[in-house]
């Protein structure tokens, strides 16, 4: 199913967040990721949600019903073709530093930490396809511990 | 001055003048101060759901009165708390206004599992339009202007305020100051269009003037934006014939000629064979909820639609529009009618198709009120209703509970007076008749207001006959008795081969509850005692029960069976078959 992005800018009051993500699993998805921040107005922030859905018209509905919400002051859908999905993740990794080494070339991550020879701390950004080939060039079994921002999207 | 008077100064400020509602320990400082200000006639229910439906009562009725209210119900924290979910969500699923007020436990104990403690805001939160917590005296009086404002604002619904013991009890600062003429609520969120573009109308009209088969949609936001009379003269003027939603009933009169009763699935066979061959639907604030519809795929596959909608989230939810009007019922209307560009149209050849959908059932339901009883000789809901209206001329108010007797009064009697019909539609709760018609006569005290409910409904806030003698409420009460969970078991007949599976029932001796609480009561059992039973309840002033033993065979129809499409429905009575059940 078709991934999707929606933007909400909403007051950062208590319990905002709650009635969002109830009405994304009263509408019965799974978030695939949420993130919030805070917005360039004191009091409001942004919230990038992503989930799976092809129906256009039913994404629709959930954009009006996020923007019933008195909280909510716009919502709207973000696509790939006019917008920038991205995410930032940090790793764990047991490897090899000379193995590490070898996807610089092809990846930008840096390195904040070598704990020793073969376990380090890095941390990678860029569109979630983009760190989804990093970990499969890595391997999966030399991930520690993984922590990934969820998506962060602006439009062009 | 302290929280609790603020409280209180608001709500009077807001023009309230009853408060619903059950005392307990994280509530009482509230309830004294009521009784210290006497400004509000207190109104104790004897559950505090039937709190939330009397304050609906007070809502709904209103509306359409030179002193509109917002019904306000009050509850302590916890078990109070919960006992207010059914109603709070039947409000907002039928967009009634109403303030419901919670004692919470002290801001020092919240979240410790205290006595009495649950989590208000979050279990109201999805079952209404918006949910407050103060946690300052000060914030309070800027809080309730605010829930006024969104409950009545834009479409209409429940908000639940949910306060502290301690901060009802608490001081206002020293400084505190308090303006209603410069409040304005902080909602950069909160948009509604009240006023319709022009682009959308111009475009509706030039369907409108274009079309051959056009249906009128009259819903809930005709009769809360009171603009039954507007649309009325929007149908004579267009000569398009009118079908309503359960809520829309009573907008204009009945027997209207361009009147086609009740759509969907107990809808009468002229709205929804019209709506099958419609070109063109006008639809006024509604929301196509599926008893409206049936399968939506396969509905009004040939007319166009434009939706006038106050909530943009309704537009293009179930049925696709072509033509969509964010706004207001009443003000588009209003600039509709007015419009030059309109035109009038005799349609001779859909009314006279018309005319042939109404023959469909005609003489069948003619016959079946005129003989009146049923197969094992007990009355008949139809014929009880049908009398009721002719004898009231259709000018009174009635309150159905929810079942088959509901539609039987929503299909049955030839409603007048607008806005005189209030029912529990959209959650459809039953219990909701007795409760809600108390806070309908007390806002309406000169209308004769008649109560109907089945033998189920009834049994389930029949408590609140203890409200009516307290405040000696004037209700005509009728019990609709066959036995039975009525529309359960007509389900059962027409679908799972008569098996009547939790559905048959015993009732109390209802003469004997009648008297228990001092309220005069008859028994009717045969077709000559209807007239002068309701007779006596008309000359009588103050409440009466009068119990009809109704046939538990009768069925409502026609019917489009759940799910199921308009070509699929039911307009003949099956076969009876063998009765099951345990009696
Ligand atoms: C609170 C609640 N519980 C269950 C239902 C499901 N239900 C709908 S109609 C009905 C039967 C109502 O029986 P009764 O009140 O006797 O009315 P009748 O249909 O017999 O006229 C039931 C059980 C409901 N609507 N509300
Ligand atoms: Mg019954």
């Amino acid at each position: 199913m078709r991934r999707r992005a929606i933007l909400a800018y909403l007051l950062d009051s208590p319990g905002v967040l709650q009635k969002v993500s109830m009405l994304i699993r009263k509408k019965m998805y799974n978030v695939d990721t949420l993130t919030v921040c805070k917005s360039r107005k004191p009091g409001i922030s942004r919230m990038t949600i992503t989930l799976r859905e092809d129906d256009e018209a039913r994404v629709r509905q959930v954009i009006h019903q996020l923007e019933k919400f008195t909280e909510v002051i716009s919502a709207k859908e973000l696509d790939t073709e006019h917008s920038y999905w991205r995410e930032a993740a940090i790793i764990k990794l047991e490897i090899d530093g000379a193995q590490l080494d070898a996807l610089r070339g092809d990846y930008n991550f840096e390195i904040l930490e070598h704990k020793n020879h073969d376990t380090h701390i890095i941390h990678i950004a860029g569109s979630t396809r983009r760190i989804d080939a990093f970990i499969a060039q890595l391997g999966e079994e030399h991930i520690v511990e993984i922590s990934r921002t969820g998506v962060a999207a602006l439009e062009k | 001055m302290t929280g609790k008077e603020l409280l209180l100064r608001a709500l009077e400020k807001r023009g309230v003048r009853h408060i619903f509602g059950y005392t307990g320990g994280a509530i009482m400082p509230v309830f004294d101060s009521i009784d210290k200000l006497g400004v509000f006639k207190f109104v104790m229910s004897r559950h505090e759901q039937g709190a939330t439906f009397m304050a609906q009562g007070v809502s709904r009725a209103s509306l359409s009165t030179d002193d509109p209210q917002v019904g306000v119900c009050m509850a302590t924290s916890g078990p109070g708390a919960m006992n207010l979910t059914t109603g709070i969500a039947d409000a907002q699923m039928d967009s009634v206004p109403l303030i419901a007020v919670t004692g919470q436990v002290a801001t020092g104990v919240i979240a410790t599992d205290a006595f009495q403690e649950s989590d208000v805001v979050g279990v109201m939160m999805p079952i209404c339009k918006q949910t407050y917590m103060p946690l300052e005296a000060d914030e309070i009086e800027k809080t309730v202007h605010e829930a006024f404002y969104v409950a009545t604002t834009g479409r209409p619904g429940p908000v639940v305020l949910d306060i502290p013991k301690d901060i009802q009890n608490q001081k206002v600062s020293k400084d505190y100051q308090f303006s209603l003429e410069n409040f304005r609520p902080n909602l950069p969120g909160f948009f509604y269009h009240p006023t319709p573009a022009r682009e959308p109308l111009k475009q509706a009209i030039e369907l409108i003037n274009r079309c051959e088969r056009p249906v009128i949609f009259c819903g809930h936001g005709v009769i809360g934006s009171n603009a039954g009379k507007l649309l009325q003269s929007f149908a004579e003027k267009t000569r398009i014939p009118v079908a309503f939603t359960l809520h829309g009933l009573s907008a204009m009169p009945a027997d209207h000629p361009l009147s086609l009763g009740m759509m969907g699935m107990h809808g009468t066979v002229e709205a929804n064979r019209a709506i099958s061959e419609a070109d063109l639907l006008i639809s006024f604030g509604m929301r196509f909820d599926d008893r409206v519809t049936g399968k939506l795929n396969e509905y009004a596959k040939n007319a166009d639609v434009i939706h006038v909608e106050i909530d943009p989230s309704e537009i293009d939810k179930n049925v696709a529009t072509t033509v969509a009007i964010n706004a207001d019922a009443y003000r588009t209307l209003h600039v509709l009618v007015g419009d030059p560009m309109l035109t009038a149209k005799p349609r001779r050849r859909w009314h006279a198709r018309i005319e042939e959908f109404r023959r469909v059932m005609a003489a069948d339901l003619r016959e079946e009120i005129e003989g009146g009883l049923g197969v094992d000789g007990k009355l008949l809901m139809k014929t009880i209703v049908s009398q009721l209206s002719e004898m009231t001329q259709g000018r009174d108010i009635v309150v159905p509970d929810v079942g088959q007797h509901q539609m039987m009064a929503a299909r049955f009697y030839n409603y007048q007076t607008p806005n005189s019909w209030f029912a529990s539609g959209g959650a459809g709760t039953m219990g909701a008749s007795l409760p809600m018609a108390i806070g309908v006569k007390l806002v309406r005290p000169d209308e004769r207001v008649w109560s109907i409910s089945g033998d189920g409904g009834f049994q389930m806030n029949m408590q609140e006959l203890g409200t009516v003698m307290e405040h000696k409420i004037d209700l005509k009460i009728m019990i609709f008795n066959n036995g039975y969970l009525g529309m359960v078991r007509q389900w059962q007949t027409l679908f799972f081969d008569g098996r009547y599976a939790g559905t048959p029932m015993l009732s109390p001796d209802y003469g004997l509850i009648a008297s228990a609480y001092g309220i005069p009561y008859r028994k009717i059992e045969t077709l000559d005692q209807i007239a002068p039973a309701i007779q006596e309840a008309i000359e009588l002033e103050g409440a009466i029960i009068l119990e009809f033993v109704c046939d538990p065979s009768e069925v409502i129809l026609p019917m489009i069976p759940a799910g199921g499409g308009f070509d699929d429905m039911i307009v003949k009575r099956p076969q009876p078959r063998k009765e099951g059940g345990k009696r």
